[in-house]
């Protein structure tokens, strides 16, 4: 029995992507490390469409090929039922202020509730791979076997089964290539946000801004994205408002909007805001309008009344240097 | 007079039916019965070349307002966002180009068009061009879009 791979198509037809898709297929399925099942975009499968319940059935680690960001990914199997821990990966895109992420590392993490302290996860991890990652299949090759090594290592404790062993470390196959099971080829276009448990504190933005009622509540009173197609196809403005960067559209064109890893401090600083463009609060509630106007409903924000923020009487924390830094520019715009 | 009038885009014939009207933003548009169908021009498609992935921002039977966006494109050469031509109620988009966009390549003028919108009234049309008028127009901008290929090809 091999790694279970899904690898998950994409909508574009750029034949350098359909390619790399084809090339991953026949190199994986002609493996027997894997045992590989061609899925639909993964964002757009139904919910207990045979894809997903194919992808629920799957009680212990497996590895997801997809071309959304890995975090965009994990949170959509999340959504569907389908849980585990985050599998480490070591292909991932390059990020630029890599060397400032380190640093971060350094620094004692602030204790603060996240939603997922009261959701263990099952032990089995899901690895999930970005096929924007790279453009060579043997990149990805080489990580599913580095992947399927380890994995296979966690379920037989070392103490291998000569025939297991055998069948990994002889990369022939015995099955017809042509045998890779493919579920729903063809699903339709769906927009709709998930929620990353492991950054949401569950302070209700989210619920409170969305006027489509996407959101809920479960019976913990935890939020939930209850009716993920009520959502307004296009619109990522929950998104902005998150407070934690903990809503995820994993289609979105904005890497950060779309899972990119982000630190959880914030994004960078960015001096749009200097040059006229409008800030996140006021972007979002513009998107809002829009999409209510859209929808034959009236705008509901204007200038004169902000956005009111939710936790008003939270005590401010003390003003760093970035604080400082910030008010210059707020001094030069 | 021929039905087909005939822009030298270097060394490319980018043809415009008569009897079509045309937008600036390089769609083509024709009268239906209440509502107008739309479509991406052949200077447009030139510019494209291959067409791998189309979507909208949203679903259609919403008003709209000219220069609204309202999707996107990915292609061989070009990746970009699409605007409305005019000012109406998004009726249709044509479902057929999401699952295989090449459409817009094989046939840009029949079944490739892209959506339908119907105006606010005759005034929202009124900026429309003739045949004639697009090329006037097309002279105008072809410099500027060769300045903007170079520009961004460094």
């Amino acid at each position: 029995m091999g790694l279970p791979v899904f690898i998950s198509t994409g909508q574009s037809n750029n034949p350098l992507k359909r390619e790399l898709e084809q090339q991953l297929v026949e190199q994986l399925s002609a493996d027997p490390a894997f045992d590989l099942t061609l899925v639909a975009n993964l964002y757009d499968l139904s919910p207990a469409g045979p894809a997903l319940t194919a992808m629920g059935e799957v009680d212990k680690e497996m590895l997801v090929i997809s071309w959304f960001y890995s975090r965009g990914a994990h949170w959509i199997l999340d959504r569907n039922g389908i849980h585990g821990q985050v599998g480490e990966i070591e292909l991932e895109i390059e990020n630029d202020d890599e060397d400032e992420q380190d640093e971060d590392e350094d620094q004692p993490e602030e204790e603060i509730y996240r939603v997922i302290d009261d959701r263990p996860l099952p032990d089995r991890e899901i690895f999930c791979l970005n096929m924007k990652a790279s453009e060579q299949a043997d990149d990805f090759v080489e990580e599913a076997r580095r992947i399927a090594q380890l994995v296979l290592n966690k379920w037989i404790q070392g103490n291998p089964d000569p025939e297991q062993l055998a069948r990994f470390q002889q990369p022939v196959n015995q099955q017809a290539a042509a045998a890779v099971p493919t579920l729903e080829t063809d699903a339709a276009r769906r927009w709709y946000p998930v929620i990353d448990f492991s950054r949401c504190t569950n302070c209700m933005e989210c619920i409170d801004f969305c006027l489509f009622g996407v959101y809920g509540v479960d019976r913990a009173e935890t939020i939930l994205v209850e009716q993920p197609d009520n959502c307004r196809k296009g619109c990522p403005a929950c998104s902005r408002v998150c407070p934690e960067n903990a809503i995820v559209f994993p289609q979105h064109k904005s890497p950060a909007i779309a899972g990119a890893q982000v630190d959880l401090g914030g994004l960078k600083i960015d001096l749009s805001l200097l040059f006229g463009k409008p800030d996140a609060a006021d972007e979002a509630a513009r998107e809002r309008d829009e999409q209510l106007v859209l929808a034959g409903r009236s705008p509901v924000s204007n200038d004169d009344a902000p956005l009111e923020k939710r936790q008003a009487n939270k005590p401010s924390a003390p003003a760093d240097e970035l604080d400082g830094l910030l008010d210059q520019l707020d001094e030069l715009a | 007079m021929s039905d087909v009038l005939v822009f030298e885009m270097g060394e490319f014939p980018a043809e415009f039916p008569r009897t079509f009207h045309y937008a600036a933003n390089h769609m083509w548009a024709h009268r239906g019965d209440d509502s107008w169908r739309f479509g991406f021009t052949a200077y447009a498609v030139r510019l494209l070349q291959d067409v791998y992935f189309l979507d909208w921002n949203f679903d259609a039977g919403v008003p709209v307002q000219q220069q609204q966006e309202i999707g996107s494109i990915e292609s061989k050469k070009a990746e970009s966002s699409l605007y409305a031509p005019i000012s109406g109620e998004l009726t249709e988009f044509n479902q057929q180009l999401l699952s295989d966009p090449s459409g817009i390549n094989l046939d840009k003028y029949g079944q490739g068009w892209l959506f339908e919108i119907r105006p606010v009234d005759d005034n929202t049309t009124a900026d429309l061009m003739t045949a004639e008028n697009y090329l006037d127009h097309l002279e105008e901008v072809w410099k500027v879009t060769q300045r903007t290929i170079k520009g961004q090809l460094g």
